[in-house]
């Protein structure tokens, strides 16, 4: 199983097209079972819900915590691999 | 107090502004935070309403001010401290009271650096002078000093360099002219 950093590092590495929320640094299992139970079921979607969120990232964290009950560092992985996505 | 559920969107939307919350569009799948977070804010007791802990600029304090006097008719609540803010303090110590807070978390509006230094120019005469006579002078005088300091490197540091380099180029053309070189320079 890959470390935070390391799937930070792959998710990066090339545009996200259909990867999965798995593939989200932070984003586990058990986690991406809960957002694809939201119809959060890939990456992009995800993405999208950051950009709604202005990209503010305590209301991202806040919703993270409310849909998928997704802890500090968690949200921390997701944050950083939504901002470099983003703004790369 | 209706039911966060059956608000409009727009309603949404100005609640949270009430409260102060960032937040961007109302769409579903915000909604939810959206009201967990305004119904945590309420549990909190109306603490948003003009309090000197907020971070406000003045343009925005006095906007919100005129947009709530309406609204708090209806409400019950805090208006017993809101009153008691509102008399107790002039409209100028108010902002300032706010514009103490403000240097901690600068917006693109005004420029987070002017009120830093507006600040720390406040913090000067605290003792000497009354909390009334502190405001009044303070705001309108402070902005334009507060502009040669927000230099990186002050003024007159400027200027004795200039001069040294400029000495320093008078010694090297008059040495080229003359031709014994001058102590120093080889």
């Amino acid at each position: 199983m890959s470390s935070t950093s390391q799937k930070h590092k792959d998710f990066v590495a090339e545009p996200m097209g259909e990867k999965p929320v798995n593939a989200l640094a932070g984003i586990g299992e058990v986690l991406g079972k809960r957002l694809e139970e939201k119809s959060f079921d890939k990456a992009y979607v995800v993405l999208g819900q950051f950009l709604v969120l202005k990209k503010d990232e305590e209301l991202f964290r806040d919703w993270l915590k409310d849909t998928c009950s997704a802890n500090t560092k968690q949200q921390d992985g997701e944050i950083t691999t939504e901002k470099a996505t983003h703004f790369n | 107090m209706s039911s966060l559920r059956s608000k409009t969107v727009k309603e949404m939307s100005d609640l949270l502004d009430e409260y102060e919350i960032k937040h961007g569009p109302v769409v579903d799948s915000t909604r939810s935070l959206y009201e967990r977070k305004l119904k945590e804010a309420m549990a909190k007791g109306k603490k948003a309403k003009p309090s000197p802990d907020q971070t406000y600029y003045r343009e925005e304090e006095e906007v919100t001010y005129e947009y709530r006097t309406p609204d708090r008719s209806d409400g019950a609540g805090d208006s017993g401290s809101y009153i008691r803010s509102r008399p107790a303090c002039s409209e100028r110590e108010f902002k300032h009271e706010t514009s103490y807070s403000n240097y901690s978390r600068p917006k693109p509006e005004y420029g987070g650096k002017e009120f830093s230094d507006e600040s720390h120019m406040y913090d000067l005469p605290p003792t000497s002078k009354s909390p009334y006579l502190k405001s009044t002078p303070g705001p309108p005088k402070e902005a334009p000093k507060a502009l040669p300091s927000s230099r990186l490197v002050p003024l007159w540091v400027q200027f004795v360099f200039f001069v040294a380099v400029a000495v320093f180029l008078y010694l090297v053309f008059s040495s080229m002219e003359t031709n014994e070189p001058i102590k120093g320079i080889e």
